[in-house]
């Protein structure tokens, strides 16, 4: 079941002082499955923050349609069902961690011995300990965990995550990690974008990467091993040097330290080839690894991709055009 | 109702944890007390000059306080952010604005109360005489600076601090004045001249409704029903401003 499904998402801005309208959003779709981690990936100013904006209701869609849970995006049920986590998020710096969490719950309606048990039990979620202090003396990972107490303190079934590893340590980063996995096993629906590739990848079952206002891919991380050619790494020893140099087509790259070489084989179907001159020099083989592409290779290649293609934007496309 | 009164009272602790609320306290309170210097100037009229001055500290700190308060209340929230971790729970934009309303005025009627406070113990003291009329004018004080919180949250929802303050305060400046103006206008103005005061004594707060500080310092006789009359303007008006702030705030984007 489709928990958050987003539908030919358009979005433009107008220039301060101008009728010029430029559109950031070109067409986002994409959907988050119920129980799954959603990673939205892309580099600054492709349309992350704006898209979230927009299924939470604090931007206003130029065309598209936004479902939270099969319902309008807007509806006041809906958001009951939603933990949102900002990027950087203000706390109100005159409250405790207690007075902040007490505010957020009575927004969301709860109230009494049931708020303040799953205060305490959400404060131990995140690491923190309840004190006294107003959260302006807080320190910066400290207030993203406290961020993070206020969206999931009503224990929303989706959580919508606006670069949650920002600001945190290695340690705050595990943590955050543990915990958002730990609420996918529990059920939740999670939706984030980041910037840190590996947390992804460590967690995400799925991932979309948008680029310019348009989803370019949305693949599962088990997928990823599908995704381009796999190389595979080989380590071969008692081979004389000059045996590889027929190889060169096949070989990403050659390194030696003493009798031992390490090569990287260009794909799988050139393995056979690689064996058999490594065997017909008198050499051994000593270790063979399938490498699959990472989710960095995948991003990067998605990115540097824009520079390779030469394409003309349709009119849909095009940047700006006038409008009011 | 409960997210409301959630809203208003973070709002009311925000506001008196801020200095500015303290500061014009002790700024009334040092008004008041420098009343002690003046009143050897004035034979026999010592009460009058603490009451004269004590109401209009009374007034006016109150409406500046409102000023100076509401004009940050909601823009400091969309500025830092704030306000996404509020908008995106089950709560409208009408009960947002509705909240932030309420905490500022619960705020400035506890200034208010306290300023009151010390004005009765001074006349008290000082032997003085607490006629209903000073009570009432404190009240028409009160409706004023509620009247005004809801023209410094109106402009809030759509400009920034420093243009909210001006406004605010060239509307406190004009509702004080818009009767006189329009009588003045009729009397000797041509007829454009007339037109204009016309409109501004119906768009802009009359202010002068809610002044009752001649009457009490004077101990002269008011009537009730223009209190009540006072009131019932000053709800209508919070209602009306408060319905085009909340317009213009639903249709609000937050980037």
């Amino acid at each position: 079941m489709d928990v958050l499904r987003v539908e030919d998402l358009r979005k433009s801005f107008r220039h301060d002082m101008s009728l010029r309208r430029r559109e950031v959003l070109h067409g986002v779709s994409f959907e988050a499955i119920a129980g799954e981690i959603l990673g939205f990936l892309g580099p600054n100013g492709a349309g992350k923050t704006t898209t979230i904006k927009i299924i939470l209701g604090l931007l206003r869609a130029d065309s598209g349609d936004v479902r939270l849970f099969g319902r309008p995006a807007g509806e006041r049920a809906v958001r009951a069902r939603i933990g949102f986590l900002p990027e950087n998020p203000y706390v109100f710096p005159h409250l405790s961690l207690i007075e902040f969490l007490e505010f957020c719950g009575h927004m969301t309606g709860m109230r009494g011995t049931v708020l303040r048990a799953r205060i305490e039990e959400v404060i131990w979620m995140v690491g923190l300990e309840s004190s006294r202090a107003r959260l302006k003396t807080y320190s910066k990972g400290q207030l993203q965990r406290v961020g993070l107490a206020q969206a999931i303190l009503h224990d929303p079934e989706l959580l919508i995550l606006d670069e949650p590893f920002s600001g945190l340590d290695p340690l705050g980063r595990i943590k955050m990690r543990d915990i958002l996995v730990g609420l996918r096993n529990q059920g939740k629906t999670i939706f984030f974008s980041s910037h840190i590739l590996p947390d992804v990848e460590t967690m995400c079952d799925r991932t979309c990467i948008i680029r310019e206002g348009l989803i370019v891919r949305c693949v599962g991380i088990d997928d990823l091993i599908r995704i381009g050619e796999s190389r595979v790494e080989m380590i071969v020893r008692g081979c004389p040097p000059e045996c590889f140099d027929t190889l060169d087509d096949y070989l990403e790259s050659k390194n030696s330290t003493g009798d031992e070489f390490f090569l990287l084989v260009k794909k799988q179907d050139y393995v056979r080839t690689v064996v058999q001159v490594v065997y017909n020099s008198g050499g051994e083989i000593l270790k063979i690894v399938n490498q699959h592409p990472s989710l960095e290779e995948v991003f990067l290649n998605e990115m540097l991709s824009e520079f390779k293609q030469s394409r003309v934007k349709t009119p849909e496309e095009e940047h700006t055009f006038i409008g009011f | 109702m409960m997210r409301i009164a959630s809203i208003a009272h973070n709002t009311f602790r925000e506001s008196i944890r801020e200095r500015m609320l303290s500061i014009a306290l002790l700024f009334g309170f040092i008004l008041m007390v420098s009343t002690y210097a003046l009143s050897p100037l004035a034979v026999g009229a010592k009460q009058k000059i603490i009451m004269d001055v004590g109401l209009a500290a009374i007034s006016i700190l109150g409406v500046l306080t409102a000023v100076l308060l509401g004009s940050t209340l909601v823009h400091k929230e969309v500025d830092k952010k704030a306000i996404f971790m509020i908008l995106t729970r089950p709560i409208s934009r009408l009960e947002y604005l509705i909240g932030k309303y309420c905490g500022l005025v619960i705020a400035i009627v506890t200034m208010m109360a306290v300023m009151t406070g010390v004005m009765v113990v001074m006349i008290l003291s000082g032997r003085g005489q607490l006629t209903p009329a000073v009570f009432a004018a404190v009240y028409g004080a009160l409706l004023e600076t509620v009247v005004m919180g809801a023209v410094v949250i109106f402009f809030s929802t759509f400009t920034t601090p420093i243009l909210t303050m001006l406004f605010s305060l060239g509307i406190f400046v004009m509702g004080s004045l818009s009767n006189d103006l329009r009588i003045f206008a009729q009397r000797y103005g041509g007829e454009a001249m007339k037109l204009v005061t016309g409109v501004l004594y119906y768009l802009l707060p009359n202010l002068q409704v809610f002044n009752l500080r001649h009457e009490a310092v004077h101990d002269l006789h008011f009537r009730g029903i223009d209190l009540l009359n006072a009131s019932l303007y000053a709800a209508l008006y919070c209602s009306v401003i408060l319905f085009f702030s909340y317009m213009i705030f639903r249709r609000r984007e937050f980037l």
